[in-house]
């Protein structure tokens, strides 16, 4: 909370100022439980903001809140600089929402689904069934329009889950997991069509379990457990937070042991691991360092087979501030 | 009101795609009216067995009691004492071949009558006597006719043609019974007709509940909520929908027993008022039932639970004009009474839109009441986030 008001500097318009969303403080419980502890977040417009954390962390109850469908018990949201809430019915023209679950009438075809939710925005007339050709055309599904989406894959009805949350083309969209149980083929286009809004200047918030798609889609990531987010950042930030530590790993034969010893001399190198012919260098810039290894085990005779660069990634940065997996 | 529209317009075009829906909408009030219709319109005045020979005396006969509605059926002597002491018959006649004989020429007639044993059969038995005398008179009347030499033809057309022009007596039967009293001038018809229509328009709109538990487990009504629209308007739609499928089913099955059965529901417009508010009433009961219950299952037993309990309350399973006083207040609590009241006022009484105001003014209490309810439930569900 603290955090929060001293970033925004007694003068909340100045905060919000060039904001999409702004989230500050925001809490929810649920009996004895807090689902939401503190949430913090601000997102500008074309970027997009990852939500990464496990399952019951609290993303989808952030979510719920800042789409005004759940009042929070504190904490300030604000679109474009206006409040927003369960009560406030004109802002919510500027969120598109994408539900964690399916969300579309199963009777009713692509074009139907996306004129109900689009008619809801305010949309109308020939601007309304232009825009619908426009998402359908975006989301692949123009072929299978007029069908009913009860006979669609699973990764079609993902597809126009998102669209209608697009159809009105909102300043912020909100995708809830949106690649869960879907083919890779499906998934490739959801993440592709996420990229190409953020191009066009939509803020995207964006919560997944994957670590994957959220160091390929997001500017920024938080992370998020146990309704907190632990930290925050760009992926490296994030990396560099964990005092992230690269490993160099290299097979060959010779002098396993002597080659062990000159590499212990370098000043780049923390640690070296030796096990049968392969060595295990701990350092803290692998790709800066690697050709200074790679010489120096050539110098002591080793003859290299594989040189291998590891990197941590989002996973490890998880699992070093909660430790505990991503997945279960 | 857009957004209302378009809510409405959307659970609408649901409901048309759904082949079932058809049956519930279109055909059951058919099978209802027709169901009513035999039990209320049965005209037929009884079952009269005739025995005897073919002869023109039995074929006057037969016609004459099947134009007075009497179910007619020809059998030998033994067979007729036997429908009549089985009950297949109220009434037997046999025509004995000197009856027969008789009247071709003119003379004396004579029938033997076996009465039945059901509790109408006097009434019949009466109705038969008159049929027969009828025949007898009609007889005389021709045969004195062409004693004064008019030809066979001419006495007969002669005889038909003031046939014609008698006007029949018109009987009035006073009743002391206060109930008899409000059902006079009623057909059976019409009261059965009343109380069912609405039993029927309630328990099918409470069914619609379950379409929106279907609709909200889809997070298709927590979507909804995200759009700019407020809970109310969400509700109002969802309402509209329910409300133009209750509407139409009650104008509808009140069109058909109209058509089909003669019903005479009293003048359309104030029916029409009555009609348009007891299916807000039925349809926001509907809606509540369909935010508050958690499972289809919970909301059909709800709805044809409470549709029924209503129904036996308010007058749609008993003629309310039956109940005892306290019994009658009772009633009041469910809108079927109001909605009873109004159309018997309006059927019996001729009553305009200004005579049953009373009755309107609760049921559009009630639909408000229950549309403000429904949305502050609606928003509670809702409001456990996606
Ligand atoms: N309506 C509710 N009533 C009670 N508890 C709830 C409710 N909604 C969520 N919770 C609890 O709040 C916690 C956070 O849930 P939430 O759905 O926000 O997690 P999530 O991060 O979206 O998880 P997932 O990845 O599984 O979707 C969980 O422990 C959940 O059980
Ligand atoms: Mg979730």
């Amino acid at each position: 909370m603290s955090d929060g008001q001293r970033s925004g500097e007694d003068d909340p318009a100045r905060a919000s100022e060039g904001a999409v969303l702004l989230v500050e403080g925001l809490v929810r419980r649920f009996g004895d439980l807090t689902a939401v502890d503190g949430v913090g977040l601000r997102i500008e417009a074309g970027q997009t903001y990852g939500l990464l954390g496990p399952n019951g962390a609290g993303k989808t109850t952030t979510i719920s809140m800042i789409a005004g469908l759940l009042p929070a018990d504190a904490g300030t949201i604000s679109v474009l600089g206006r409040p927003m809430g369960p009560r406030e019915v004109e802002v919510k023209h500027h969120i598109g929402l994408v539900p964690q679950d399916l969300a579309i009438y199963p009777e009713l075809t692509a074009r139907e689904n996306l004129a109900f939710f689009g008619r809801l925005q305010g949309m109308r007339g020939r601007q309304l069934i232009e825009r619908i050709d426009e998402v359908l055309d975006l989301i692949a599904l123009s072929d299978r329009a007029d069908d009913a989406t009860k006979d669609y894959s699973g990764g079609m009805k993902r597809r126009l889950n998102i669209a209608v949350g697009l159809i009105h083309r909102p300043a912020l969209l909100i995708l809830d997991e949106p690649t869960v149980g879907v083919d890779p083929q499906s998934r490739n286009a959801i993440l592709r069509s996420v990229e190409a809004l953020s191009g066009e200047g939509m803020a995207v918030l964006y919560t997944t379990h994957y670590m994957e798609e959220a160091a390929r889609l997001c500017d920024r990531i938080g992370i998020i457990d146990s309704g907190r987010i632990r930290a925050e950042g760009t992926r490296s930030e994030l990396i560099t937070l964990i005092g992230g530590v690269d490993t160099i790993r290299l097979t060959g034969a010779g002098p396993v042991e002597e080659s062990a010893e000159a590499l212990r001399l370098l000043e780049a190198v923390d640690k070296v691991g030796v096990e049968g012919r392969c060595l295990t260098l701990t350092v803290h810039d692998a790709p800066t360092t690697v050709a200074q290894v790679v010489t120096t085990a050539a110098r002591t005779g080793l003859a290299l087979d594989e040189v291998e660069i590891v990197r941590p990634d989002l996973e490890s940065v998880f699992l070093h501030l909660t430790g505990k997996a991503l997945r279960d | 009101m857009r957004p209302v529209l378009v809510i409405a317009g959307v659970e609408l075009r649901r409901l048309q795609r759904d082949r079932s829906n058809y049956f519930f909408v279109l055909v059951l009030p058919l099978l209802l009216v027709l169901v009513i219709g035999a039990q209320f319109s049965d005209d037929s005045n009884g079952r009269v067995a005739v025995a005897g020979g073919e002869s023109t005396l039995r074929e006057n006969l037969v016609r004459a009691l099947r134009a007075d509605d009497v179910e007619v059926t020809v059998a030998s002597p033994q067979t007729v004492r036997e429908k009549v002491a089985r009950g297949r018959a109220d009434v037997g006649i046999i025509v004995s071949p000197q009856a027969a004989r008789a009247f071709a020429t003119q003379g004396d007639l004579e029938f033997t009558l076996i009465p039945g044993v059901r509790s109408d059969s006097p009434a019949l038995l009466h109705r038969a006597r008159s049929v027969l005398s009828r025949l007898t008179v009609q007889s005389g009347q021709l045969a004195a006719l062409t004693d004064r030499g008019m030809s066979r033809e001419a006495a007969r057309s002669a005889l038909a043609d003031a046939a014609q022009s008698l006007r029949r007596p018109t009987l009035e039967v006073v009743d002391v019974d206060e109930s008899a009293q409000e059902f006079s001038g009623l057909g059976q018809f019409d009261v059965g007709a009343r109380g069912q229509t609405l039993l029927f328009v309630f328990v099918t709109a409470l069914s619609g509940a379950s379409a929106l538990i279907r609709t909200r487990r889809l997070g298709v009504l927590s979507r909804t909520l995200t759009a700019p629209v407020s809970a109310r308007q969400v509700f109002a739609g969802q309402a509209l929908g329910r409300f133009a499928v209750a509407t139409f089913q009650a104008v509808y099955i009140v069109l058909l027993t109209a058509v089909l059965f003669g019903a005479d529901w009293g003048s359309p417009g104030p029916v029409l008022l009555v009609l348009l508010l007891f299916s807000a009433v039925a349809a926001g009961t509907s809606l509540l039932i369909g935010t508050v219950a958690d499972s289809d299952t919970v909301a059909s037993g709800l709805g044809i639970g409470l549709g029924l309990v209503l129904a036996a309350l308010g007058g749609g399973m008993i003629p309310l004009e039956l109940f005892g006083s306290t019994l009658r207040s009772v009633a009041h609590l469910t809108p079927h009474a109001w909605a009873y009241d109004a159309l018997a006022q309006i059927r019996g009484h001729g009553a305009g839109v200004l005579d049953v105001l009373p009755e309107l003014a609760v049921l559009a209490v009630m639909a408000l009441a229950l549309l403000s309810l429904g949305t502050w439930t609606l928003r509670r569900s809702t409001a456990r986030g996606l």
